[in-house]
């Protein structure tokens, strides 16, 4: 199972080279979102392993406030950019 | 037994998030990049849940899972769907052939 | 793996810096707390990791507010709601239904009813790594003072960082504070469904949090964080803002006093020591539970006197 972590880990760690890259910042938000998806999945691996309950609370808590935190952040966006520039 | 099939399933779904990862980098525009990915990573995601779920048989730790496998299954696709709407709405054109005969 | 993770929050806290667009700052310092939060599970530290990740987003939230306010640009359509149709559902599906499914939901909250479930991962980490990590004799001390001592610092940082937003920010003569009126937010009708589902979740988890916050990960803090994230879910689905602000303030005022009195009365004048040796445990999980939920509730109230003042205030 701890392969899993490790793939885990090297996937974010590619992903992360597309939010340094991305050209519009419409691509560094899927990045992220990307990203944070796959913690949710690796925090569920490693509760697995440990075979802890509450463990999975971490995971709730990144799916419901990661999801507000980005909602918040794309309705910033709408506002802030205008045909695809950044300003 | 239950540990192999489990194992089996869940490095399904890992080369289910592979392939998305692939696809970030595989296409040149943002809608198609956001379809590809935000697809296959929910299918990936719910195939490492399930799969964690038979881990673990008829326990609490799977009922847990099972709420988390459903607000991922709420979730990540209308997250992509608002987006891409944002996206959209706020003037962020898809560089397809017609659009750029017409420009 | 640890080392690799660690990397990874080093080359975002340096893209925090040294980034100079706003908008992608913001994005960096959101990827860089979660990262934190992961390096925090794994070192051992789950309270720590649940912290981090509640306040990330509520930081977000806040920047984001803040951010929108200075620069004043939103001069798109108004979204403001004429057709606020109050629909009369049947009793059943306003309040028997959403009673049945957060039912269960606590139901699948609970684990301490269980006893199969029941396991030492916290007790024996805290066991024994005390001595070494913090010293002393007194674990519950050392869990205080070491491992939470994060929760007494975040306090006394929010009581400061809210009375000055309270006075300061909103007595300035550029600005004017406009209550109870709508905002003028963009929201779309699939982010409005989705937010009226995690709402009702959110409040649920929160006091899930603050409950079983003696019995495992969890505690006042991030459960009062998860209670202020409804009120947020709260101004986004009915675009108003109509709280009591002055009301809440003292009430967040005079809780402060309580919790403040309460740790003097049990743990200073020794009264928990006064209690007959059977109800010893009974009373010190009473002691606990309680201060987790005075605590809950004033970080819930600062931070949403800290929300609504951010939303309320506008440029002249």
């Amino acid at each position: 199972m701890n392969y899993f972590l490790w793939i885990l880990v090297v996937l974010i760690l590619l992903v992360i080279f597309r939010v340094i890259k991305g050209p519009t910042i419409w691509d560094r938000v899927l990045a992220f979102n990307l990203i944070s998806h796959k913690f949710i999945i690796f925090i569920v691996i490693f509760a697995s392993i440990e075979s802890t309950t509450f463990l999975l609370d971490l995971a709730i808590i990144y799916a419901l406030f990661g999801f507000l935190g980005e909602i918040f952040l794309i309705m910033f966006l709408a506002d802030r950019v205008r045909g695809g520039k950044e300003e | 037994m239950i540990e192999i099939i489990s194992n089996v399933i869940i490095s399904i779904g890992i080369f289910f998030l592979i392939i998305g990862v692939f696809g970030i980098y595989k296409f040149k525009d943002f809608y198609r990049r956001l379809l590809v990915s935000s697809k296959v990573d929910t299918v990936g995601a719910i195939t490492i849940l399930i799969g964690v779920i038979i881990r673990h048989g008829f326990s609490f730790f799977s009922a847990k899972t099972l709420l988390i496998l459903a607000l991922i299954l709420i979730l990540n696709p209308l997250t992509a769907h608002i987006l891409l709407r944002t996206a959209y709405v706020s003037g962020h054109l898809l560089e397809n052939e017609d659009n750029k005969k017409g420009d | 793996m640890t080392t690799l993770i660690v990397i990874l929050w080093l080359v975002c806290s340096v893209f925090v810096i040294f980034e100079k667009k706003i908008v992608r700052m913001i994005l960096w310092l959101f990827l860089s707390s979660i990262i934190a939060s992961i390096i925090y599970l794994l070192l051992g530290s789950p309270d720590l990791a649940m912290a981090e990740a509640t306040a990330s987003a509520f930081v977000t939230i806040i920047f984001v507010i803040g951010f929108e306010k200075f620069f004043n640009l939103r001069d798109m359509k108004k979204y403001l709601k004429d057709e606020k149709e109050i629909e009369k559902e049947n009793k059943f599906k306003r309040y028997i239904l959403p009673a049945i499914i957060s039912i269960g939901i606590l139901v699948l909250f609970i684990n301490f009813a269980i006893p199969v479930e029941q396991n030492d991962y916290l007790k024996n980490l805290i066991l024994d790594r005390f001595t070494i990590d913090i010293g002393g004799e007194n674990a519950v001390t050392a869990i205080y003072l070491g491992y939470r001592v994060y929760d007494t610092i975040f306090e006394a940082l929010l009581l400061v960082i809210a009375v000055v937003a309270v006075v300061h920010m909103s007595n300035f003569d550029i600005t004017k504070v406009n209550d109870g009126k709508h905002s003028e937010l963009e929201t779309s009708g699939m982010a409005l469904f989705l937010v009226r589902i995690v709402a009702p979740i959110t409040i649920i988890f929160g006091v899930y949090l603050i409950a079983n916050g003696f019995l495992s990960a969890g505690g006042g803090f991030q459960g009062g964080l998860a209670i202020a994230c409804f009120f947020v879910c709260r101004f986004f689905i009915y675009d108003i803002y109509d709280l009591p602000i002055k009301k809440i303030n003292r009430l967040e005022d005079f809780i402060f006093i309580i919790i403040v009195a309460m740790a003097a009365l049990t743990i200073f004048a020794g009264l928990i020591q006064q209690v007959p040796y059977r109800f010893m445990t009974l009373a010190q999980e009473i002691y606990l539970f309680v201060m987790n939920a005075l605590i809950g509730i004033k970080v819930a109230l600062g931070f949403i006197i800290l929300f609504y003042r951010y939303v309320a205030i506008e440029r002249n």
